[in-house]
């Protein structure tokens, strides 16, 4: 089995080089539509073309991210987008997080994406002088190798320092959490009180867009008479309250299933699906 | 059709098989029933249905009216339509009006496993009653902390009569229908339980589902639970591999394995106090701090990995006792492994799931169907795939429990628009019509 995953993963980089070229020239000509490209074969393949798409935000300087709703959409079989996220999230090549804007919303980043995120966001905090930046290496060194779950609970977080082979921090206090905490890496949710989860630092903005754009398309598609559109026109639509695009939001909203797509003989239709 | 009968005649087809493929594909055309039909009696949602699990013949109902009914699905009371549609109307009711009944929702009617002389029912007004079938009275009482979600007894039980409930209270208790009284509590939960289930292949095994959205495996005859189900536990299959194990890291206190290390952990903490180190000889990580000290078995009560990011509403263990189905409020089914405790992340494509009412799962055992109400229509997912096969829309309102009857492939569904829906594989109506008793007449000429 570890064959067969190393022997995938090496198939779509070749893919990944041609089709992203492809799709970065295209997505500048604007001809590549939703239509055509809505499913994929590959997990893998569906997280780098996804990834390349990532709209760009002009005030918010953010790596791509995919959301876990966006994968079902884009691959038929929806378990097997969760057993290979599942290996590849143990195989360190990508993070799964929890997002706070709704039942079950993941998002899913790519380790390095996710590491250069994070060394934007020290290098900031060391601009503005603010001492003691050892948290984060040990945090990027130590905690990020071992926890692979979404979540880490306080326990195991002040009690992993101990096994650190470098000397660093003797032991994890309070104010390192405090420090993890304000850099945006760390977060807490309302579900218990003594679990940390990991975030992604400042994606707040693109948070609020996000639940913001969803509303708009949902409640633009309930005004219409028969609460459906073509694709293709929906396409084009310009979003006011999100800075993601378009597409970004259809596929999300088509994997989480409050959309539906209906094949009709004159393209894709998309409508709101009832319960 | 006729092929496989054929090539059963000829022992080419194995009887199993025979017999997996006729109901398969009763099963594949299951539709609202056309000819059979039960008028339900209740004044208020329908929260339980239970066909009996001797005979498969009655049905066993239980709504928010306080009102409890049975019907006898196989014989129909009267006919309709020519003959053609039978009603099936209820054979007794119970109601508020009883002397010894319930004085609001019922949530939960079960059969008594053993034969259809005795049901149990648990209601929102914190009892939950024994009743004798044919004289319809209250045999037995037991008032509980809290209103009351779920029952359950064992279907495998040969050495006890436990009634377990599950309430709003945190623990989960065990009445003894032997001895009149509550026998056991087990705590461990956090928050309210919603479900609870025995096991399908061990008399002593419980399952409890809560609020506070973690699963828990109890061994009755055992203080504590022995397992906790964590979401983040994953298996990529149907079984764990052979060779490779312990890929992810575990991070749950399993408190029921290391008997032998237990009378000594305890004071090793204590006599550290806040100690963070790892007992040299206890193969038990140290959870912390620990305030006080806690009996061995209840060790697993700090333990707080969640099966669903909200409250565990429904759960199911397949019949074969491998397997456990668990839904939540957080709009997910689960697929769980029960030997390895593990997730198998099969994804069915649930978009929302009923949050404040607990809803009642059915499974079949070879075609591996799992029947799940969602919202106002009742889904029909293959187990090990995830996709949706069927999807019955009948019910106005949300559904709340649906109940397969194995032996004629029948699924009976109710909801909160007071109905229960019969849904049979489809059969032509001109053939099949057996006349009904009415017209029985000779047919010689005379």
């Amino acid at each position: 089995m570890k064959n067969d995953t190393n022997s995938d993963s090496s198939k779509p980089k070749k893919r990944r080089r041609d089709e992203e070229i492809e799709a970065e020239s295209s997505s500048s000509d604007r001809t590549l539509s939703l239509e055509e490209n809505l499913t994929f074969s590959d997990t893998l393949v569906a997280l780098r073309i996804m990834r390349a798409q990532f709209p760009h935000i002009d005030k918010v300087s953010i790596r791509p991210f995919i959301l876990q709703s966006q994968l079902y959409s884009s691959v038929n079989d929806r378990t097997q987008v969760d057993r290979e996220l599942e290996s590849l999230r143990r195989e360190r090549v990508l993070r799964v997080f929890k997002l706070n804007t709704g039942q079950d919303d993941h998002a899913i980043m790519f380790l390095d994406d996710y590491l250069n995120q994070i060394e934007c966001v020290v290098k900031r905090m060391e601009e503005k002088k603010q001492v003691n930046l050892e948290v984060f290496e040990w945090f990027q060194t130590h905690v990020l190798d071992s926890k692979l779950e979404p979540s880490v609970g306080h326990e195991e977080l002040v009690s992993g320092s101990d096994c650190s082979l470098l000397s660093i921090v003797g032991k994890v206090k309070d104010e390192h959490i405090s420090l993890l905490i304000n850099a945006g890496i760390l977060t807490r949710q309302l579900i218990d009180p003594d679990m940390y989860w990991f975030a992604i630092p400042n994606i707040g903005s693109v948070l609020k867009g996000l639940s913001q754009g969803r509303k708009e398309i949902i409640s633009f598609l309930n005004r219409r008479k028969y609460k459906e559109m073509m694709l293709a026109l929906l396409e084009k639509k310009h979003l006011r309250f999100s800075p993601l695009d378009m597409r970004f939001h259809l596929r999300d909203l088509i994997g989480s299933g409050h959309l539906k797509t209906i094949h009709t003989p004159t393209g894709l239709v998309v409508q709101i699906s009832k319960d | 059709m006729w092929k496989d009968i054929g090539g059963r005649e000829a022992g080419q087809i194995r009887p199993n098989s025979f017999a997996n493929r006729v109901k398969s594909h009763r099963l594949s055309t299951l539709q609202l029933s056309n000819y059979k039909d039960i008028v339900s009696p209740h004044k208020g949602s329908i929260n339980s249905l239970q066909v009996d699990l001797t005979e498969e013949r009655y049905l066993l109902s239980g709504a928010s009216d306080s009102s409890v009914a049975v019907y006898d699905v196989q014989r129909a009371t009267d006919y309709e339509g020519g003959g053609h549609i039978a009603k099936h109307r209820s054979v007794f009711v119970v109601d508020k009006q009883h002397e010894h009944g319930h004085k609001y929702a019922i949530s939960s009617a079960i059969w008594y496993p053993v034969d259809t002389g005795l049901f149990v029912t648990g209601s929102y007004d914190h009892y939950v009653k024994v009743w004798d079938t044919n004289c319809t009275r209250v045999v037995m009482n037991f008032k509980m902390p809290g209103k009351v979600y779920r029952t359950a007894m064992s279907p495998l039980a040969a050495s006890h009569m436990l009634i377990a409930a599950g309430t709003e209270d945190v623990q989960v208790r065990l009445c003894d229908i032997a001895s009149g009284a509550i026998s056991q509590t087990l705590s461990g939960h956090r928050d309210g339980i919603m479900t609870v289930e025995w096991s399908t292949s061990s008399e002593w095994i419980l399952v409890t589902g809560g609020c506070d959205g973690a699963i828990r495996f109890w061994d009755i005859r055992r203080a504590g639970c022995f397992r906790v189900l964590d979401q983040s536990q994953s298996q990529l299959g149907r079984r764990p591999p052979l060779l490779k194990r312990k890929v992810s890291i575990s991070k749950s206190l399993s408190a029921g394995q290391n008997s032998s290390v237990k009378p000594r952990a305890p004071q090793k903490r204590s006599a550290n106090g806040n100690g963070v180190r790892q007992s040299s000889v206890g193969r038990i990580p140290a959870k912390g701090s620990v305030r006080q000290r806690l009996h061995p078995g209840m060790l697993s009560s700090q333990d707080r990995a969640t099966a669903h990011y909200g409250a565990v509403t429904g759960l199911k263990v397949t019949e074969d006792g491998m397997y456990l189905l668990s839904a939540g409020s957080d709009s997910r089914i689960r697929l769980w492994d029960v030997e390895s405790g593990r997730n198998t992340l099969v994804n069915f494509e649930t978009v929302r799931l009923q949050t404040s009412k607990p809803i009642q799962l059915a499974t079949t055992q070879d075609p591996a169907v799992v029947f799940v109400p969602c919202m106002t229509a009742v889904k029909a997912f293959d187990i090990w795939s995830g996709k949706t096969c069927l999807t019955f829309r009948g019910h106005y309102e949300h559904v709340n429990c649906c109940c397969f009857s194995s032996q004629d492939q029948e699924l009976y569904t109710g909801g909160n628009d007071r109905q229960i829906l019969v849904w049979c594989p489809s059969r032509l109506i001109s053939d099949g019509v057996d006349a009904g008793p009415m017209q029985d007449q000779d047919n010689w000429s005379d």
